[in-house]
């Protein structure tokens, strides 16, 4: 590769040492003097950064797993095969970093199992999310490991588990529901708590259904990515079905981001919280769902008409943030919106560094194993095996 | 306005609601038959086409 001609220390690389060196004090610090030596949580306010951005914007934006290899195996788009295996990896690591940096944020990690294997509190939406969660990742981890097995030769094991790709497909897709809705579900919970409008008895239907838009974009986002930096390894499959890919998904994108829109619009009507609207809330509240949800969807609509990508891969930049916006409106910024700003939350720095230190550590682990495996091409051995 | 019972508001939210969805479906048709507008059209019937 070029970069290990130019050197170790390139400035990506330093720029990532620096992160890992403040990810390694977060650790040191969280583990021992406790969660309140580096983040701002209190009484009233016990979840933040982490499970705002870590968890809740980690897992909507792994949504791309589901929804790609939904459409390749079980509807039938094998124009889409190439996607597959990138948007899986994402999601095996975007689930696997949600884990990681939960150990972080719960008060005792090593009993992050209990809820699964000794206390299954069966009534509980997080118990729901913890054990959905647990499956998931362990899924991804069997649909991502064909790869891995390529990779160290070992046909017998890797033609064993491609097998139960369509079954995998099917759990993954059951599980995904479950706990992307669940996720939204848990702030039921909280109705004097969250602004009324974010609040919503509907906050399960609009989690799942924006995960799906989010899945769609982050393909096109990272693909697009991937795209400049690996673009040499890719195989001319993976380069051909490329702008396919962009234009079927920005279809995609563009109708579930205009069903996600109508379920927003539904939910304010059913409460009758037209009033917020013309608060300071509900201008961020406009914000979010005509500059981050109704503007994408048409952008979609136009790049997708026009066969205009880069429109479509500024329709996913804008989507993928919109999202990210979403879950830190739920998660943090309209929570305890009636608190004085006294009592209100603020993440701190190492809060906020360990959440780029997780992010960071994604990236690097994707580097990893997209300059060694076949992700971005078919191994020579399987060239006829999809 | 006012609500003077539950039964007033479900009555106001669910009207307001069901007149949003009959126009979201006709939106949404709409939506769609824009964003394929430009498709090629595919000929199931080339032959007819000649005629």
């Amino acid at each position: 590769m070029s970069a290990n001609n130019k050197g170790f220390w390139t400035p990506a690389n330093i720029i990532t040492a620096v992160i890992f060196a403040f990810g390694l004090l977060v650790t040191v610090l969280r583990f021992t003097k406790g969660l309140s030596s580096v983040t701002n949580l209190d009484q009233n306010n016990p979840w933040g950064f982490w499970i705002g951005f870590d968890l809740l914007c980690g897992v909507v934006l792994a949504a791309g797993g589901y929804t790609t290899s939904a459409a390749c195996y079980l509807f039938g788009l094998k124009k889409y095969h190439s996607a597959v295996r990138p948007a899986i990896l994402t999601a095996f690591l975007g689930y696997s970093l949600v884990v990681f940096a939960l150990l972080y944020d719960v008060g005792r990690p090593y009993r992050l199992v209990y809820p699964i294997f000794y206390q299954p509190g069966t009534t509980s939406f997080l118990y729901e999310v913890g054990l959905c969660v647990f499956l998931y990742v362990s899924t991804l981890a069997v649909e991502f490991s064909p790869a891995l097995f390529e990779w160290l030769g070992m046909k017998k094991v890797r033609n064993a588990i491609t097998k139960l790709t369509l079954p995998l497909t099917v759990f993954g897709v059951i599980l995904s529901t479950l706990h992307q809705s669940s996720l939204g579900a848990l702030y039921i919970t909280v109705p004097s708590k969250l602004h009324p409008l974010w609040y919503s008895p509907y906050l399960a239907v609009l989690f799942f259904v924006s995960s799906i838009p989010a899945g769609l974009s982050m393909v096109i986002f990272e693909g697009t990515l991937a795209h400049k930096a690996w673009h040499n390894m890719m195989d001319d499959t993976f380069n051909a079905e490329h702008d396919g890919v962009i234009l079927g998904f920005s279809r995609g994108a563009a109708m579930s981001l205009a069903a996600y829109f109508c379920v927003k619009v539904v939910a304010l009507a059913y409460d009758n919280n037209w009033h917020y609207l013309a608060t300071g809330w509900g201008a961020w509240w406009l914000l979010e769902v005509v500059g981050f949800v109704l503007i994408p969807s048409l952008m979609y609509a136009i790049g997708s008409r026009e066969k205009n990508i880069p429109l479509i891969k500024w329709a996913a930049v804008m989507t993928v943030f919109g999202i990210i916006l979403n879950r830190l409106n739920v998660g943090l910024i309209a929570f305890n919106w009636q608190l004085p700003s006294s009592a209100r939350y603020f993440p701190s720095f190492l809060e906020i560094a360990f959440s780029i230190f997780v992010v960071t550590l994604g990236v690097t682990l994707y580097r990893f194993i997209v300059s060694r495996m076949p992700i971005f091409f078919e191994h020579p051995d399987y060239k006829d095996a999809h | 306005m006012e609500f003077y019972v539950y039964h007033d508001f479900m009555l106001h939210t669910k009207n307001i609601v069901y007149i949003l969805m009959g126009l979201f479906v006709l939106g949404f048709w709409g939506f769609w038959a824009f964003m394929i507008s430009r498709d090629e059209e595919i000929h199931k019937f080339p032959e007819h086409d000649k005629e």
